[in-house]
C-alpha cells in the first residue's frame, strides 16, 4: 500500500477545509472504522461509489439544473479546473459538486466527484466534521429510499 | 509581449555544472536563452516560480497533479517515485520531468512548454468588488506594475491568492478577462465561488477594495477571430466574462457583424449584466442577447426563452446557415461538451468552434 501523506489531507493543501475536518484519528483509522460500518450494513465501496456516481451522471445531463430522480432531487455544480487525489494516486478529478436532497425526509448530502473516487479506490468517506464527509449509514438510507 | 524581467549575470559555459564547485549556486539555463544563478537543494519548480516562470501546478508542488512538466536536458537528478507514476515511457525517453520533483544539485539545462515565457506577472490594486449574483463577484484590478496589459479578448489570467485562515500558501487559478482590450490600465474578472475552492473563497470572503493583487498572464487560445462571419456566443454563469470582452471588441471593430448571445441560467436571479447587454445592443444593430432560463420562478410571466441553453442553441442552429458561423463557448465543462456536440450535429465546422482550454 502506498504511504499516506497526511498533510495532503489537511486544510488549505488541496482544498480549503481539507478532508479530515475535526477528526483526530489517522487516515487509516478513519478508513478502518468506516469499512467496519459498511460491512455491518452489507454494502461495499464499489456499490456506494456506483450509486453516488449515478447521481452525478443524472445531474450532469441537465447541466446545473435541478433534476428529480425518484424520491431525490439532484443538483450538480461543475466548475472549471481539476483536483488531484490526496492519496497521491495519478489522475485529476473534475470540480463537480453534487447535492442530493431526499424529498421524503428533507435531508441533504453533498459530495464531489473526488469523493466518489476516494470511496471507490480508497474506502475513504472523509473525516468527521469535514465538508464532504459521507456517513455510510445515511448514504444507505438514502439509497434505499430509491427502491420500490 | 514583455519578456522575463530578471536574468542573472552568469557567464554561459557549455559545462554548466562547473559552477557548483565554486559556490552553492549553479547555473540554470532555460530554453537555451535565459541563464539564472540558482541555489542548490531546492526544487526546480520553486526556483522557476521565484524567477517568475510559472509552470502550471494544481497541487502546489507536491508531485500529485503531474502538471509542472518540462524537459530536463542536462543535469537532472534521478527520477522520483511520483514521476514514475505520472510520466509515460515516452515522456521519460523525451527527458520530461515534473519540475516539483527535480531537486537542483548541479547546473541544469531545461526546456519549458511553449508560451510560458511570454507570461508576465502583474501587480495590481483592487478598485471594485461587486456582487453580480449570489455566487459571482466582479473584480476590477487597476494595474500598478507593469502599468498596462495587452491581451486578446477572450484570454484569461491566473490570479494569485494570498494565505488566509488555514490556507498557508498561495495558489493560482485561471479567470477570463471581462473587460475591453482597449482599456489597458485595468482588467475585470468574474469569480464564481467554488465549494471548497481556495482561490474563489479568498476572493469572496477575504479580498477587500484597495488590496494589492498579483496575477500572471495573459494566456489562452480562446479569443475572438477577426472577420465578418456571423457569431454565436454561448455562456453560463461566470462564463459571461470572456463574452463581455469579446463583445467590447466586436462593438468597437465590427459593429455590423451579426451576433447572437445565448446565456444560460437557472432562475431570473442568476441573470446579470443586463444593462451592459442593452448597451451593446445600442452599439451593434445586429446583436441579440438571448437569456435562457431552465427554471424560471414564474413560467407564465417568463419573458426569456426557457429550457437548457444548449437546447435553445440547437433550435437556433437548425434555422440558420452554419457552414461559416463562428461559435464561442464558455461556462461549465458540461455545457461546453453539450454545446460542442450540438454545434457539430448542426454542421458547424470543428475549426469554427472555440472554447477555453482551462476546463
Amino acid at each position: 500500500m502506498t504511504k499516506i501523506e497526511k498533510h495532503h489531507f489537511q486544510a488549505g493543501m488541496l482544498t480549503k477545509d481539507g478532508f479530515v475536518g475535526s477528526d483526530s484519528r489517522s487516515i487509516e483509522e478513519i478508513i478502518r472504522a468506516d469499512q467496519q460500518l459498511l460491512s455491518q450494513i452489507h454494502f461495499e465501496n464499489t456499490a456506494v461509489a456506483d450509486r453516488l456516481q449515478r447521481f452525478i451522471d443524472e445531474g450532469k445531463n441537465r447541466l446545473e439544473d435541478c433534476v428529480r430522480l425518484g424520491n431525490q432531487t439532484i443538483r450538480v455544480q461543475w466548475d472549471r479546473g481539476m483536483l488531484p487525489c490526496p492519496f497521491a494516486e495519478p489522475g485529476l478529478h473534475p470540480k463537480i459538486t453534487v447535492t442530493v436532497r431526499s424529498e421524503r425526509t428533507g435531508k441533504e448530502i453533498r459530495y464531489s466527484q473526488l469523493s466518489v473516487h476516494l470511496v471507490r479506490r480508497h474506502g475513504f468517506f472523509g473525516g468527521k466534521g469535514s465538508r464532504f464527509r459521507l456517513e455510510p449509514e445515511e448514504l444507505v438510507k438514502l439509497f434505499k429510499e430509491d427502491q420500490p | 509581449m514583455l519578456k522575463k524581467p530578471e536574468t542573472a549575470n552568469v557567464p554561459f559555459s557549455s559545462n554548466i555544472s562547473g559552477s557548483i564547485f565554486m559556490s552553492n549556486t549553479v547555473t540554470l539555463i532555460v530554453d537555451e536563452k535565459f541563464r539564472f544563478d540558482v541555489p542548490t537543494k531546492v526544487s526546480l519548480l520553486s526556483v522557476l516560480n521565484e524567477k517568475k516562470i510559472y509552470l502550471p501546478s494544481i497541487c502546489g508542488g507536491r508531485g500529485i497533479c503531474g502538471k509542472c512538466r518540462c524537459r530536463v536536458l542536462e543535469g537532472g537528478d534521478a527520477l522520483k517515485a511520483a514521476e514514475m507514476k505520472r510520466l509515460s515511457q515516452e515522456d521519460i525517453l523525451s527527458q520530461v520531468r515534473l519540475a516539483c520533483q527535480v531537486q537542483i544539485e548541479q547546473g541544469l539545462q531545461i526546456q519549458i512548454p511553449e508560451g510560458i515565457l511570454q507570461l508576465t506577472e502583474y501587480e495590481s490594486q483592487l478598485t471594485l468588488l461587486k456582487t453580480l449574483t449570489h455566487d459571482i463577484k466582479l473584480l476590477r484590478l487597476k494595474l500598478l506594475n507593469p502599468p498596462q496589459i495587452h491581451f486578446k479578448p477572450g484570454q484569461f489570467v491566473q490570479l494569485k491568492s494570498q494565505p488566509y485562515e488555514n490556507v498557508h500558501a498561495s495558489v493560482m487559478r485561471s479567470y477570463s478577462i471581462a473587460s475591453s482590450a482597449s482599456s489597458a490600465d485595468h482588467i475585470d474578472l468574474m469569480v464564481r465561488l467554488v465549494p471548497e475552492g481556495i482561490c474563489s473563497t479568498w476572493v469572496h470572503e477575504h479580498l477587500r477594495a484597495g488590496d494589492r493583487v498579483a496575477f500572471v498572464g495573459p494566456n489562452g487560445d480562446f479569443f475572438v477571430r477577426d472577420g465578418h462571419e456571423d457569431v454565436v456566443l454561448v455562456a453560463g454563469g461566470s462564463g459571461m466574462a470572456p463574452m463581455v470582452s469579446i463583445l467590447y471588441e466586436l462593438s468597437q471593430k465590427t459593429p455590423d457583424r451579426k451576433v447572437d448571445f445565448f446565456f444560460g441560467a437557472c432562475k431570473e436571479k442568476d441573470l446579470f449584466f443586463l444593462d451592459e447587454m442593452d448597451a451593446f445592443g445600442k452599439q451593434m444593430s445586429r446583436f441579440r442577447f438571448r437569456p435562457v432560463l431552465s427554471q424560471p420562478e414564474n413560467v407564465d410571466a417568463c419573458e426569456t426563452e426557457m429550457g437548457l441553453v444548449t437546447e435553445t442553441l440547437n433550435a437556433y442552429l437548425r434555422t440558420v446557415s452554419t457552414g461559416k458561423l463562428h461559435l464561442y463557448l464558455c461556462g461549465s465543462p458540461g455545457m461546453i461538451q453539450n454545446g460542442k456536440s450540438v454545434a457539430s450535429r448542426n454542421g458547424v465546422p470543428a475549426e469554427n468552434i472555440f472554447h477555453d482550454s482551462f476546463s
